[in-house]
C-alpha cells in the first residue's frame, strides 16, 4: 500500500455521498483493488484446481508457478516504479536477454571453470552491466529529454543485437554448479529450517510496519484504524506466510525426498520486493517517483531533482534485468540469444495487471507480483489441462483487457 | 541513439553495396556473378559454414565471382537488395528469406528477368524457383527414430516449435509419421504436446514442468523438435532428477546439445551440414546459368509450402548424431573435443549408455 494510493482513496472517501458498504471498506483502509486481484487469484487458483483434479493447489505446482513467476516478477517489479513515473521501458526483455548472455560468457568463456567466485562474479558484472545501461538509457530520458518510448524502443533493438554479438549466434551451456541454485532446480531451495525463519522474519517486519504506522500517526494527530482491523491483517498475513511455508516445505525432493522449502529465487523476488515497496513507501526517493508521476511540473517546481530521479529509476530496471537474467539461466542452466524475447509484454501486462496506471502516479511492487502471479497461474493451469498456446494467448490478452476495464470503470465509479 | 544505430545501419549496408559494385568494376567484363540475398548474416552459421563453403566451392569456376547483400533482418530492404543484385546482371541468384510473404515480387522479377533463383534454406514460394534446403520432415522422422530406439514404447511428449513458423509443422509432420502407427496400435500414448513459442528454451523449459506434473513424472520419452527446446526439456527433467533417464531429441548439432549427448541427457540431434547446403547452392546455380533444364537439376519435386506451389529442389538429408557417431562433428570442425567432452567425467556411471562416448576417450 503506497502513500499516494492511500491519498486517491482520501480523496476517494471525501466525494463520496452514499454507499453504506463503500464507507464502512473506506473507514477500515484497506486496498480493495489489491484485495480484488487476490479475490481473482484465489478464484483462477479454485477454478484450475477442480479442473485438473486437485493437480493445481498440490505443492509440487504451486513450488513451480512460484517459480515460474519470479523472472518476470522480478522485473516487473521495477516496472511499476517506471510506469509510476509516467515511462515506460520496452527494452527490459532484450536487456534481460544481452546480461543473461553477458553473465554466461563471463563464467563459461572468461572465468575458469568450477573456481568458487564464477558465480558472484558473473552476478555482479551483470548487475552492473545493467545498472550502467540504465543509466545510460535514463540519460537519455532525463538529460536529453527523448521519449522514453523511443530511448527504450531502441534499446529493444540494440540489447537483443548486443546478445547476438555477445553469443555469436551460440546458445551458452552449462552454467556453474553453485550459479545453478539462483535459478531454483534441484539443489536451489533453502530447506525447511531456514525456511521457517523466513517466514518469522517476514510476520515480525509485517507487525513492526503496522506498529509503526500507528505510532506515527497518533504522533502527527491522525485518527489509527481500527485496533481490530490491524490486528486482522496481521493475523490474515501471518496465515498466508505460514501456509506458503508449510506449502514449499511440503514439495520434496525428487530423488532424497528431503523437504525442498523456500525456493531461492522466490526467495530473490521477496527481497526485491521488501527493497522497492520500502525505498517507495519510506524515502524520499520514492516519495519523488510518485510525485513526478502524479504532476512532473509541480514535482519540479518543489524542488525535485527531477532529471537525477528519472535517471535512477532507470539504472534500478536495470539491475533488476540484471537480476532476473542471473536467475533464468541459472534456472535454464543455459544462456540462449533468443532469453527474453518479447518478455517486456508480460513484464508490462503484470505491472498494469497489477494495478500500475499508464498515466502515472499509481501502482505497488506488490500489486506487480500479483499481476505476473496471475498471468502465470493462467499459463501454467491451462498447460496442465493441455490447452494449447495459441488458445492462451488469446485468454492472457483477454484477461489483460479485462483487468485494465476493470480499473478504469472502478476508479470512475469512485469519482462519481 | 536510435538516430546513431539507424546511420551505422545505413553506413553499413551502404558498405556491403561499395564493396559489391566495386567488384562488379573489376570483373564485370568477363566473370558471371553468383549473388546471394542474406535474410540477416547475424548468425555464427552463415559465415562459419554456408558462405565459407559457397566459396571454397565457387573456386571450381574460374569465370565465376560471388557478390551479397545483407538485408540485416528487413524485408523492405531484402526486397531492394534483390532488385540491385538483379541490376548487377546476376547470373545465379540464391536468396535466404527473411520473410517468405514479402520476398515475392521481387523473386519473381528475378524470375521474369531469366535469372536462376533459388530459395535457400527456406522455400520462396514463387514458380520457377529452385528449392534448396534439408529434407525437414526427415529431420521429424529422425529426431522419433532416436527416441524410440530407446523407448519403444509409454508415454510419449511432443515439444513442438513455433507455431507461426511453416517448419515446426513439417518437422512435426515426420514425427508424427514414424509414431502414428504405434500410437494406433496402442504401445505409444501422446501423454502431452505443446507448441514453444519462438522456439524459446524457457518456454519449453515451463511446459515440460507442467506436463511432468500432469503425469506425475509418468513420463518416457521426450520428441523436442530442435535443440535449443531439447535444452528446456533437459533443464525441466535435471529439477525432476530425471535427467538421463528419458531420452530427448533435437535438431542442429548446437554445441550445447552435443555436450548434453555426450553426457547423455539427450539421445539424439539431427544435424544439417550447412556447409553442404552452400556447396550444393554453387553447384545448382551453376548448372542452371549453363542452361541445364531444373527438373534435371533437381532431385525431387517439393509442393509442402503453405500456398502448395510445386517446385524443382533437392532436400538434404540430415545425419542423425547420437552418442556413437560424435566424433562426425569433430571430424567436421563443427567443435573441439574440449567443448564437446566437458564435464563429461563427472557424469555418473548410472547413466545410460557408455561414458565416456566413444569421441571423448
Amino acid at each position: 500500500m503506497t502513500e499516494s494510493s492511500q491519498r486517491v482513496r482520501a480523496r476517494g472517501a471525501s466525494l463520496m455521498s452514499s454507499g453504506e458498504a463503500r464507507r464502512w471498506i473506506d473507514a477500515l483502509e484497506i486496498d480493495t483493488r489489491l484485495l480484488a486481484m487476490i479475490g481473482t487469484l484465489v478464484v483462477i487458483g479454485l477454478f484450475f484446481n477442480v479442473a485438473t483434479g486437485g493437480l493445481f493447489l498440490s505443492p509440487r505446482n504451486l513450488y513451480n508457478l512460484t517459480l515460474q513467476t519470479s523472472v518476470v516478477a522480478i522485473m516487473a517489479c521495477g516496472m511499476v516504479i517506471v510506469i509510476v513515473s509516467r515511462h515506460i521501458d520496452l527494452s527490459v526483455g532484450s536487456l534481460m536477454g544481452m546480461l543473461g548472455v553477458l553473465a554466461a560468457v563471463v563464467q563459461v568463456h572468461l572465468l575458469p571453470t568450477g573456481a568458487w567466485f564464477n558465480w558472484i562474479v558473473s552476478l555482479v558484472v551483470a548487475l552492473s552491466a545493467g545498472a550502467l545501461i540504465g543509466a545510460f538509457q535514463g540519460y537519455w530520458v532525463a538529460y536529453r529529454r527523448l521519449p522514453s518510448f523511443i530511448v527504450t524502443l531502441a534499446g529493444l533493438l540494440a540489447w537483443r543485437g548486443g546478445a547476438w554479438l555477445l553469443a555469436k549466434g551460440t546458445n551458452i551451456s552449462p552454467m556453474d554448479e553453485r550459479f545453478q541454485m539462483l535459478g531454483g532446480g534441484l539443489e536451489g531451495a533453502i530447506g525447511p529450517t531456514w525456511s521457517w525463519v523466513f517466514g518469522i522474519v517476514a510476520i515480525v517486519g509485517w507487525t513492526a510496519i503496522i506498529i509503526d504506522g500507528r505510532a506515527r500517526r497518533s504522533r502527527l494527530g491522525l485518527a489509527a484504524r481500527p485496533f481490530a482491523v490491524d490486528a486482522g491483517i496481521v493475523i490474515v498475513f501471518a496465515a498466508a506466510v505460514i501456509a506458503f511455508v508449510m506449502t514449499m516445505n511440503s514439495h520434496l525432493h525428487p530423488i532424497r525426498k528431503t523437504p525442498m522449502g523456500i525456493p531461492i529465487p522466490v526467495l530473490i523476488l521477496s527481497v526485491v520486493v521488501v527493497i522497492i515497496s520500502v525505498m517507495a513507501t519510506m524515502t524520499k526517493f520514492g516519495r519523488y517517483i510518485y510525485g513526478i508521476g502524479g504532476n512532473p511540473e509541480a514535482a519540479e517546481l518543489a524542488g525535485v531533482n527531477v532529471k537525477l530521479v528519472t535517471m535512477l529509476i532507470f539504472v534500478v530496471m536495470g539491475v533488476l534485468c540484471g537480476l532476473s537474467a542471473c536467475v533464468s539461466i541459472a534456472r535454464l542452466n543455459a544462456a540462449p540469444t533468443s532469453l527474453g524475447e518479447m518478455e517486456e509484454l508480460s513484464v508490462i501486462a503484470a505491472a498494469v495487471i497489477g494495478g500500475a496506471s499508464l498515466a502515472g502516479g499509481v501502482g505497488t511492487a506488490a500489486g506487480a507480483i500479483i499481476g505476473a502471479l496471475i498471468m502465470q497461474s493462467l499459463r501454467n493451469g491451462m498447460v496442465l489441462i493441455g490447452i494449447q498456446s495459441s488458445v492462451q494467448q488469446l485468454i492472457l490478452a483477454l484477461v489483460l483487457i479485462l483487468a485494465v476495464w476493470f480499473d478504469v470503470s472502478y476508479q470512475q465509479m469512485r469519482k462519481r | 541513439m536510435m538516430k546513431s544505430s539507424g546511420l551505422l545501419g545505413v553506413c553499413g549496408g551502404a558498405l556491403v553495396v561499395l564493396a559489391a559494385a566495386a567488384c562488379v568494376s573489376a570483373n564485370a567484363a568477363d566473370k558471371k556473378l553468383f549473388g546471394v540475398s542474406w535474410q540477416h548474416f547475424n548468425e555464427e552459421r552463415w559465415a562459419k559454414y554456408d558462405k565459407a563453403c559457397m566459396l571454397d566451392e565457387l573456386k571450381k569456376f574460374p569465370d565465376w565471382d560471388y557478390i551479397e547483400t545483407d538485408a540485416q533482418a528487413s524485408a523492405e530492404k531484402q526486397t531492394s537488395d534483390v532488385e540491385t543484385l538483379i541490376t548487377k546482371g546476376v547470373s545465379a541468384l540464391a536468396i535466404i528469406p527473411y520473410s517468405t510473404d514479402s520476398i515475392k515480387p521481387a523473386a519473381a522479377a528475378a524470375v521474369a528477368n531469366g535469372i536462376p533463383t533459388i530459395g535457400y534454406d527456406i522455400q520462396v514460394e514463387v514458380p520457377g524457383v529452385f528449392y534448396l534446403s534439408f529434407d525437414n520432415a526427415e529431420v521429424g522422422r529422425i529426431e522419433a527414430r532416436g527416441v524410440l530406439a530407446v523407448k519403444p514404447t509409454g508415454n510419449y511428449v511432443y515439444i513442438k516449435g513455433s507455431q507461426t513458423m511453416d517448419i515446426s509443422n513439417l518437422v512435426h509432420g515426420g514425427q508424427v509419421e514414424v509414431l502414428q502407427p504405434l500410437i494406433d496400435s496402442g504401445k505409444i500414448k501422446i501423454v502431452g504436446d505443446q507448441y514453444t513459442d519462438g522456439w524459446k528454451p524457457e518456454v519449453a523449459q515451463t511446459n515440460m514442468e507442467q506436463i511432468l506434473t500432469a503425469n506425475n513424472d509418468a513420463v518416457d520419452a521426450v520428441v523436442a523438435s530442435n535443440d535449443g527446446t531439447a535444452g528446456g526439456v533437459v533443464a525441466a527433467l535435471t529439477s525432476q532428477g530425471l535427467v538421463g533417464k528419458i531420452p530427448v531429441s533435437g535438431q542442429d548439432g548446437d554445441i550445447a546439445a552435443l555436450n548434453r549427448i555426450a553426457k547423455g541427457f539427450q539421445t539424439v540431434s539431427a544435424w544439417k551440414n550447412s556447409c553442404d547446403l552452400g556447396r550444393q547452392a554453387v553447384q545448382v546455380g551453376v548448372a542452371l546459368a549453363s542452361g541445364t533444364p531444373a527438373d534435371k537439376v533437381g532431385k525431387s519435386k517439393f509442393c509442402g509450402g503453405p500456398a502448395k506451389v510445386c517446385q524443382d529442389a533437392i532436400e538434404l538429408k540430415p545425419v542423425a548424431i547420437t552418442r556413437d557417431n560424435l566424433n562426425i562433428m569433430l571430424d567436421a570442425g563443427w567443435l573441439t573435443k574440449e567443448q564437446l567432452c566437458a564435464g563429461v567425467d563427472q557424469v555418473p556411471e548410472t547413466v545410460h549408455g557408455v561414458n565416456p562416448p566413444p569421441a571423448c576417450k
